[in-house]
């Protein structure tokens, strides 16, 4: 609110309270997200969150029942021919002709555009130039979205949107999709994706929203999600015989039963815990055996921040 | 901005033009609209002409009739089913759905598939005539020439914007070629496409006359007939093919949708598939 300084553009997408009701069921309740231009920002959670509502109304294929969308200053709903120039729609499945060869179908498209990018190029950027001549049904599956992802960039959009791009994938075809998603990050597109899955998120997305039953419940990196960077991280390590357990700085440390000898602690200020504790060692001259320091998982954070979203989702009712 | 500036966006004319080319390939590279838009037309006239005994058919000889009954087939064919099976498949499909989020308007996709309809049709009619004249000596009427290409463009426009009102209420692909040879064909029957209802009863006259196909058909027909001296279409008839093809115009505008799973009879479906996707609970 006028307190963005000078020169700097303007978000490329603004989602204000957003709202979207099926029937009786609401889909996405006051859903609210900015997302900067030249940013990927990920829509993370679990099936029947509402991701895919939220993002096909940003694309201008579903209508809201409520609340305020921008993109790139456009509302999708009436933005028209203008808006659809200066986006890209990855859909999460289907929409090609199999009789026609993918450069057939990525020369079709070019032509629906004002400024389009060069065909041969996008192919080969995609990775099908040796696919080029092959119609569309002899495609593999891994294939297919990757036609899919050279449709949705034909026109050299400004804002791309991906709804589960790597869904189905094998393992190689979602390395080489991350691959192409970081270079269009590299090259400033601003992109929108959705995914269930952490380790995508993680690889791809400077900033993730996590949704649960049509509300966002948390907005983060991802490395900070959940307060990940910080909070519940577990220091172990055991004890030299010489030492007294009584003796340990910045308690209270457990000792593990089935190994004799071994302390751990969680702990909300690893920093300060590690600090103290390294010092009284060094200071005694000895090594910590089996000294670790892990984090907890992304898994385990969206696990946690989730389960207790439907926990209040099911409070509620 | 420059940049603006660079995304005026493209002519409709141009896009409509690419949609046609567009359309035409699929066409060439789909046996069922190929065969279908001129194969079957022509098998028709060839098997009807050799097993039907040498009848005169209103004073003229049989093929001479029966050529431009198969050219109305092949509008039908060629505009009316096409539609159907290609436009609800697309939609199935989420070819649709992928064209809408690009700047191509809605109409300019219609007018591409429109703009093939008719050069399928043109082909087929002039394959249909051309054989007629080579081989069962068929004579053009060359002074109703005019209005034989004026009844076929009426033809074309009317099935075509018929089809596509239809499709919004084909919820499947599988169900989408059914659909069409199911209304069309008894339509045709009745409508003097398939034979010469000399003295039909007056009630299928009058039922026949309500719908566009006997108007049309008919039409084509006194075309070549060297008789017709004038424009063969009663004002009433003319008044029933506009009539039907503004009902569609109005269907079209209301109810066609881009999304899989949208004609009425899936929607309820796709409604309640979404609940169960709600009802998965977060693990």
């Amino acid at each position: 609110m006028g307190g963005s300084p000078v020169g700097e553009p303007p978000p490329a997408i603004v989602v204000e309270r957003l709202r979207k009701d099926y029937g009786n069921v609401r889909a996405v309740d006051g859903v609210s997200f900015q997302v900067q231009r030249g940013e990927v920002y990920a829509l993370l959670g679990p099936n029947g969150a509402g991701k895919t509502s939220t993002v096909e109304i940003l694309e201008g294929h579903r209508r809201r029942s409520g609340g305020s969308v921008r993109v790139l200053g456009f509302d999708p709903d009436a933005g028209g021919r203008h808006f659809r120039e200066r986006v890209g729609i990855v859909l999460q499945s289907g929409g090609i002709d199999a009789e026609l060869t993918v450069r057939e179908m990525v020369s079709l498209y070019a032509g629906l555009y004002a400024r389009p990018r060069d065909v041969a190029e996008t192919i080969a950027q995609v990775g099908l130039t040796d696919k080029r001549r092959a119609r569309a049904r002899t495609l593999s599956g891994g294939q297919l979205r990757r036609l899919d992802l050279a449709l949705a960039l034909i026109g050299d959009p400004e804002v791309l949107f991906l709804d589960e791009p790597t869904t189905g994938f094998d393992p190689n075809a979602r390395r080489d999709a991350w691959e192409m998603i970081a270079a269009l990050r590299r090259s400033g597109t601003t992109v929108l994706l959705t995914s269930h899955y952490l380790d995508e998120v993680q690889q791809l997305a400077d900033r993730v929203g996590v949704m649960s039953h049509g509300h966002l419940i948390e907005e983060s990196t991802p490395d900070a999600l959940g307060g990940r960077d910080v909070s519940g991280t577990v220091i172990s390590f055991r004890l030299p015989g010489q030492l007294k357990a009584s003796e340990l700085p910045a308690g209270p440390w457990d000792q593990r039963e089935d190994r004799p000898g071994e302390f751990t602690m969680h702990t909300d200020e690893p920093t300060r815990v590690l600090l103290a504790l390294t010092q009284w060692a060094a200071d005694r001259g000895v090594e910590l055996p089996g000294l670790t320091v892990v984090r907890p998982s992304l898994e385990d954070v969206y696990l946690r921040i989730t389960g207790q979203a439907a926990m209040g989702a099911d409070d509620g009712h | 901005m420059a940049t603006e500036a660079a995304r005026r966006p493209r002519a409709p004319l141009v896009l409509a033009l690419g949609q046609v080319r567009y359309q035409l390939v699929l066409l060439l590279r789909s046996p069922l609209g190929f065969f279908l838009s001129i194969v079957f037309p022509l098998l028709l006239l060839i098997c009807l002409k050799v097993i039907t005994p040498a009848r005169p058919v209103g004073g003229l000889p049989y093929a001479q009739w029966l050529t431009p009954a198969m050219c109305a087939f092949c509008l039908l064919n060629a505009c009316y089913v096409t539609a159907i099976t290609s436009i609800v498949l697309a939609r199935e499909e989420g070819i649709l759905k992928r064209l809408r989020g690009t700047p191509l308007p809605a109409w300019t996709y219609l007018l591409g598939r429109s703009g093939s309809a008719f050069v399928t049709s043109v082909i087929a009619v002039g394959v249909i005539i051309a054989t007629g004249v080579v081989f069962f000596d068929v004579h053009i009427v060359w002074h109703a020439i005019g209005y034989f290409a004026a009844a076929t463009c009426l033809g074309i426009a009317c099935f075509f914007l018929l089809g596509v009102a239809v499709t919004t209420m084909v919820p499947k692909a599988e169900t989408a070629l059914p659909v069409a040879f199911g209304t069309m064909l008894p339509l045709a029957f009745i409508s003097n496409v398939f034979f010469s209802v000399s003295r039909p009863p007056a009630w299928l006259h009058d039922l026949a006359s309500a719908f566009p196909v006997a108007p049309i058909a008919r039409a084509m027909e006194a075309c070549f007939n060297p008789a017709t001296r004038s424009w063969p279409m009663p004002v009433s008839e003319l008044l029933v093919v506009l009539g039907w093809s503004a009902v569609a115009i109005v269907v079209i505008a209301l109810s066609f949708r881009w999304e899989p799973g949208s004609a009425p009879a899936a929607r309820g479906l796709g409604r309640s598939r979404h609940w169960l996707r709600r009802g998965q609970h977060a693990p």
